[in-house]
């Protein structure tokens, strides 16, 4: 990737205080403070947002599934203490509600996910208007590539907050401490798919 | 620290290097822009969690369906949606009323006595559901809405939580 364009994107928040921010809007939302609450769903909702949509759900349903995940959180904050143990709670959560809608064949998807058909294929006109770069559309036809398993693990991770991402490995279904290697393997395959410009040499 | 090698691969330890971390980015980018959160939705979230207690009951939706053939959003067919919790199933018929507010008839199974409220952004409404757990909103504004279903009385062998339903637009 170009190193001009990611140093000016802002990265997921790594903050050094995040745990501590997180960890003091867990203990206000204990108490029942609204606006506690509020800051925390701002914050994670686009990640379990990927989340739905990675497992097929629709618009409506997942949109309807969020809601349900955090109305559950709810009764659940006496557990959850650390940023990265509220992360991993809800993007649980967020999985077990959008598989039971799966699972219950409301309003499904056709075979394929429309998030993948949503982008248009290489051509003039139409893809300007979501991919506006030459370097996003190479990524992107790389990344249709992957396993259907590498896609949403690579969907899910790159909205994580990069603090969180070894609690997030362990909801993935991948053990503890080797988020390196299964990460790894999906990035390795992205990484040798991408023509190597774009895949970033060591200068 | 461990450069990619010659065939691009990362870092063997596992550690995430600097290409990994832009590529990462590079997919966030990509997502943000083909399948965003809708805008609102935090707000609707947001909503739906300002409950007075924190020990609710999820009742999630199960049914959402016109009576007639599928047509344009805002029309004025009647509507049917179920929600299913661990104790309570909720099925509201919303119709429309000619003065442009929503009429909105629920039925509660098991057939229960309770208070229902229905929480709309500027205040609440509140029914009574009778012993055939029949209950009814005359009048409500189209918009945002969410049903409570309060739990019976305060008697001290009434755990009861409140079943409440996901935010929906009228």
């Amino acid at each position: 990737m170009d190193r001009r364009r990611s140093s000016t994107v802002q990265p997921t928040p790594s903050r050094p205080d995040r745990h501590a921010r997180i960890a003091s809007l867990l203990n206000a939302a204990r108490d029942g403070r609204d606006e506690a609450i509020a800051e925390i769903v701002g914050e994670l909702s686009p990640l379990l947002w990927q989340v739905a949509r990675a497992a097929g759900l629709t618009c409506g349903d997942a949109e309807d599934v969020l809601q349900t995940a955090w109305v559950q959180l709810l009764s659940h904050l006496d557990g959850i203490h650390t940023s990265a143990a509220l992360a991993a709670w809800l993007v649980t959560t967020t999985r077990r509600e959008a598989w039971r809608v799966r699972a219950a064949g409301r309003r499904q998807l056709p075979a394929e996910q429309d998030w993948l058909t949503a982008v248009p294929d290489p051509g003039p006109g139409s893809e300007d208007r979501v991919i506006v770069d030459d370097q996003q559309r190479t990524l992107w036809a790389a990344f249709g590539k992957l396993s259907p398993r590498c896609q949403e693990l690579l969907r899910i991770v790159a909205f994580v907050p990069r603090p969180d991402y070894e609690a997030i490995a362990g909801v993935l279904g991948i053990p503890r401490g080797s988020i390196g290697p299964t990460r790894g393997r999906c990035l390795a395959k992205l990484r040798a798919i991408l023509p190597s410009d774009l895949e970033g040499s060591p200068s | 620290m461990n450069p990619p090698d010659a065939g691009g691969r990362p870092a063997a330890d596992g550690a995430l290097d600097e290409v990994d971390l832009a590529i990462l980015d590079g997919i966030r980018e990509v997502f943000q822009a083909v399948d965003p959160m809708p805008a609102d939705l935090p707000e609707r979230i947001r909503f739906s969690l300002a409950l007075r207690d924190l020990e609710v009951e999820v009742a999630r939706l199960v049914a959402d369906e016109d009576q007639r053939v599928p047509a344009a959003r805002g029309d004025e067919q009647s509507r049917m949606i179920t929600f299913d919790s661990d104790s309570l199933t909720i099925m509201i018929r919303i119709d429309s009323n000619s003065d442009g507010t929503a009429r909105v008839d629920g039925w509660l199974a098991p057939p229960r006595s309770r208070t229902v409220e229905m929480k709309l952004p500027a205040g609440s409404l509140t029914a009574v559901a009778d012993e055939q757990g029949r209950f009814a909103f005359g009048q409500v504004p189209r918009g945002t809405a969410q049903l409570v279903v309060r739990p019976a009385g305060d008697g001290p062998g009434d755990s009861g939580r409140s079943v409440v339903t996901p935010a929906l637009i009228l």
